[in-house]
């Protein structure tokens, strides 16, 4: 049975801001579902929207079989929601943001008390819980935001870039709950992200957004795979020009798919990458464009992105991460 | 229904109050202010009032509009607390849940109340010490507490339906800025009998005018039906008005 399903979904804010314009999802129940993106691409509209928090411009979502629009109470009482950047309250404690959460879902005094324990345990927040929100580090704050989404034991949840800013143990920690969570209760995740290591990591199944649209769909090996081809990565040193010649000189070469030049260096979709190194910098030495830093990798999510729309998904800041190592894992 | 509203309200409520316990320091603030006017107008005015307009007990004739300066000043808190929790995204947090829309402004809201309730309390007290009276008895005072709980929780709406509207701290203080104008076109320094036609007629129709008058009355005359009515429903008008104003803006925050 489906999660969610989504059909024609628009959310229009202007004539000119068409934040999303006609998606359609279907997604089952158990499964986690990765909503990858670039800043303002519309995932967090698209999330607003099937959390009821924003009425859609037209076409139709339905979650946990119930209309966004006209079953907006029955869908609230069904999911679970942590937005981006943690919207807490700093002059409570975790203990009482969670006891709170519980009485607004409608839990007894007891039952509110019992299942705020059970969920600091969880998020490993047990001894903080009677601190104020505001002494919280970035991390703690999103795990308690996550456990404030599960406090009423939703069968389905929505998480919004849970993870963006965080340092890499607290994003573990993250990913840890989520994956624990959907294998051991089955819970539904609907997760936004802008990292390819999480959408990696975690998602059974992916959508790619860019511009209010999806560009791409499919598991995450299934994406990758559409690739058919290694990525090669030539740093030039050089000018505007010279990239546009390093690009020309290898889209001549066999066995290259396509070349896409990007800021300061060329990515090049070739069949055997690891033969095609030498034969790479050799054409470009003889057009002479001075070439720098070469890497080989396996296509990664980016790389699907980056071949749809000719530009990076992911900040600046996390798509160096990748260019560093030399090879990525499939 | 009114189960499924009242319960999370009252969650909503205590934690709103639970804030002001943790920023004690606006609510010193809030009875700092009216308690020095109130004391300052009495020693201004309050030897000349039996001579120039015939009041003799000044201190009484004072001491509702020290509470209703104090209401204004709470009520405020509400619409201040929603743009904070619009700020950081826990209003978000609270729109996702199922409890009704309603119960997440009436929260705020009934906190304001009890605030307004507490600081008239402090009020009356000191009005008493300095020798108000209360004619209508201690069961006067309770009512007057009361007044000035269901004025308090009317007035928030005003803050409250500009904080979800906007999402403006400045804007949402308007509701603070705005009792001015109305408690001095009240007979708030004077009996309206000494007033010029035009200003008499504008105190006519303040609803601060009748909520002013009803507590007057309770403190220097005891009880008067048509005078606690008149009371009663100026609150209710404005607290029809104001509501109407935050269910509105709640609504377009879903857009």
């Amino acid at each position: 049975m489906s999660a969610i399903t989504v059909q024609q979904l628009v959310k229009h804010f202007t004539a000119e801001i068409k934040a999303v314009d006609g998606i359609d999802l279907d997604i089952p129940e158990g499964q986690i579902f990765g909503f990858l993106g670039p800043n303002g691409s519309g995932k967090t509209t698209t999330v607003r929207m099937l959390t009821t928090l924003l009425r859609p411009t037209k076409g139709s979502a339905s979650v946990a079989g119930l209309d966004v629009v006209r079953q907006a109470g029955e869908v609230r009482k069904r999911i679970g929601v942590a937005l981006q950047e943690a919207g807490l309250d700093d002059l409570q404690t975790g203990r009482e943001l969670l006891h709170l959460q519980g009485h607004l879902f409608g839990l007894g005094q007891r039952e509110a008390a019992r299942r705020a324990s059970s969920l600091l345990d969880i998020v490993d927040l047990a001894a903080d819980a009677d601190r104020m929100i505001k002494t919280y580090s970035g991390g703690m704050k999103r795990r308690l935001d996550l456990a404030a989404a599960l406090v009423h034991g939703p069968k389905i949840v929505f998480l919004d870039e849970p993870t963006t800013g965080l340092d890499p143990i607290s994003r573990a920690a993250i990913w840890r709950y989520v994956r624990e969570l959907n294998e051991r209760d089955g819970v539904t995740f609907f997760l936004t992200t802008q990292y390819m290591e999480e959408a990696d990591q975690l998602a059974h199944d992916v959508a790619i957004m860019n511009a209010g649209r999806i560009v791409a769909r499919g598991t995450p090996a299934e994406l990758k795979a559409s690739i058919g081809s290694d990525v090669v990565t030539v740093h030039i040193e050089g000018d505007s020009g010279e990239l546009a010649r390093a690009e020309q000189a290898v889209r001549r070469l066999e066995g290259v798919e396509d070349a896409k030049a990007l800021e300061d260096s060329i990515v090049v979709y070739v069949r055997e990458g690891r033969r095609a190194i030498a034969r790479i910098v050799r054409v470009l030495d003889e057009a002479g464009v001075p070439v720098g830093e070469v890497t080989l990798a396996h296509p990664s999510l980016d790389d699907v992105f980056l071949r749809k729309t000719g530009h990076h998904i992911e900040p600046p800041e996390a798509h160096t991460l990748p260019y560093a190592s030399a090879a990525r894992q499939p | 229904m009114m189960f499924l509203i009242a319960r999370p309200s009252y969650f909503l409520m205590l934690r709103a109050l639970r804030e002001s316990l943790r920023q004690p320091a606006v609510e010193l603030t809030n009875i700092f202010i009216p308690m020095f006017f109130f004391a300052v107008t009495v020693g201004a005015i309050g030897g000349v009032a039996s001579k120039a307009f015939g009041v003799s007990n000044f201190v009484g004739f004072q001491m509702p509009v020290a509470i209703l300066q104090a209401v204004a000043g709470t009520a405020g808190t509400a619409g201040l607390g929603t743009v904070a929790d619009i700020e950081r995204g826990y209003f978000d947090k609270l729109m996702v849940t199922p409890a009704p829309r309603l119960s997440l402004v009436l929260g705020r809201l009934a906190a304001d109340s009890v605030r307004a309730m507490v600081l008239t309390v402090l009020i009356v007290v000191a009005g008493l010490a300095a020798g108000a009276g209360m004619k209508s008895g201690p069961a006067g005072a309770v009512a007057i507490v009361a007044l000035a709980g269901f004025f308090g929780l009317a007035y928030s709406g005003i803050g409250m339906a500009i904080a979800l509207r906007t999402g403006s701290a400045q804007a949402a203080q308007a509701g603070f800025l705005i009792f001015f104008p109305l408690l001095f076109l009240s007979p708030a320094l004077a009996p309206t009998e000494v007033f010029a036609n035009w200003l008499q007629f504008l105190a006519t129709l303040n609803p601060v005018t009748y909520v002013l008058q009803g507590m007057r009355d309770l403190i220097l005359n005891g009880w008067d039906w048509q005078s606690m009515a008149g009371a009663l429903g100026s609150i209710a008008g404005l607290a029809a008005f104001t509501l109407t104003l935050t269910l509105l803006a709640l609504r377009g925050r879903t857009g």
